[in-house]
């Protein structure tokens, strides 16, 4: 194999190889790898930052997100407290209402009886009185004489005519 | 027909000799040179535009690559020591892939199929852990040759098995790499050698092989750079971690 007979260029292969990659080492250090690298890591860092603070916000935003749903849950709680107590008040107030107009028409109502009552009793005690009138008259007339029909039918006329007359006199009075 | 081991001969094209030691410029360099030089180009080109926060398609390129090879890193070594090592694996891995890949090129040369190259970077690479692990534990570091939870009494034994254990490192790093090269290269040549020869009526299935496996070579050439300064990672992370 020509690497291992060739031994008059092993000098210059291992001496040329180490320089030059003595030569690339130092120069890649100097100018080439540390720009790259804190490009890199700047990157890394922004990168990391970046992702730090998005997680924050996200942290942020949940919380918020939790602080709105329980004042959201508390408004909900208080609407239907409001809701439960206007009903209740709505209803008290009905109530109240009911009451009150079945007190007032039951009033109207006793009162409307009463007047009835009176005007009933009123009106029984006149034909009472008009009826114990027309008997007294009827019998005393039919006491004087026995009566033929001509008789009966002007008695009675006359009976008629004087009841009548003393309501009229009642009524003036 | 030509041996398929032809194209790996090195041919000096500006002879260079000091105090008797040939360091001629040969086209294995030259190929190896092309290659840094499309790394290095690329990446100053990218520094010299400007480093954009929005990334262009070359920049997304080498900072895919550099960041694939910092989490390599990180991942053997651990991040704090890591850090100051990204440079040089960088380098490394970018030094491998791009003598791996320029020599897919026909006509051009792969210098990590010399095994003195890479048992010289294997070696290098052999003796910085050495050194980074006598520097950061002293002599506690001889303490690696000893796996934790061993009886006293296999000490002895297990020691001479930890230093061959440690000196095969290198060897398998610089033998894996260059077999892998090579034999890529020999198939390729033999393929192709075989579409040239036999008649027309049948070169088309060595053409055709020579297509999937220069395919698969490119995959070999980013497999071969990563595995090993993989190893590099893991070698430089056994001193520093020590067990």
């Amino acid at each position: 194999m020509p690497q291992f007979e060739q031994v008059s260029v092993f000098g210059s292969l291992i001496f040329w190889s180490l320089l030059s990659f003595a030569i690339l080492f130092f120069l890649l250090k100097k100018f080439a790898f540390p720009p790259i690298l804190e490009a890199l890591e700047e990157r890394e860092k922004k990168i990391r930052k970046d992702i730090e603070d998005s997680e924050k916000l996200k942290e942020d935003a949940q919380t918020i997100k939790k602080d709105l749903e329980e004042t959201l849950k508390a408004a909900h709680g208080k609407a239907e407290t409001i809701v439960q107590l206007a009903q209740d008040e709505a209803k008290k107030f009905q109530e109240k209402n009911l009451q009150e107009t079945e007190a007032k028409v039951r009033q109207v109502q006793k009162d409307a009886e009463q007047e009835i009552q009176s005007s009933r009793d009123k009106l029984l005690q006149e034909m009472r009185s008009y009826t114990a009138a027309l008997t007294i008259a009827s019998t005393e007339k039919f006491l004087k004489k026995a009566l033929g029909d001509e008789d009966k039918k002007r008695l009675v006329e006359e009976s008629i005519e004087q009841v009548i007359q003393e309501l009229e006199k009642r009524q003036r009075n | 027909m030509e041996s398929p081991l032809h194209h790996f001969e090195v041919h000096t094209i500006i002879p260079i000799h000091i105090g008797g030691l040939d360091l001629s410029i040969n086209n294995a360099v030259v190929a190896m040179w092309v290659g840094l030089a499309i790394i290095a180009g690329s990446f100053m080109l990218v520094v010299n535009r400007g480093v954009s926060p929005i990334p262009g398609k070359l920049q997304s390129v080498l900072e895919i690559s550099l960041e694939f090879i910092r989490s390599m890193v990180y991942e053997f070594i651990g991040e704090d020591e890591g850090k100051k090592y990204v440079p040089f694996i960088a380098s490394l891995f970018l030094f491998i892939l791009a003598c791996n890949l320029i020599g897919l090129v026909p006509g051009s040369y792969t210098i990590t199929s010399q095994v003195v190259v890479t048992g010289a970077f294997a070696t290098g690479i052999f003796i910085m852990t050495l050194v980074i692990g006598f520097c950061k534990h002293g002599m506690h570091f001889l303490g690696i040759l000893v796996p934790p939870g061993v009886p006293k009494i296999m000490i002895p034994l297990m020691i001479p098995i930890e230093i061959i254990s440690m000196l095969a490192r290198p060897i398998s790093l610089a033998v894996r790499l260059f077999a892998n090269m090579t034999a890529g290269h020999t198939v390729l040549a033999v393929l192709f050698g075989l579409a040239l020869t036999s008649p027309a009526w049948v070169s088309w299935m060595p053409f055709g092989f020579t297509i999937i496996i220069n395919g698969l070579e490119i995959a070999i050439a980013f497999i071969q750079a990563y595995i090993f300064t993989t190893l590099t990672c893991v070698y430089i992370g056994d001193v520093i971690k020590l067990h």
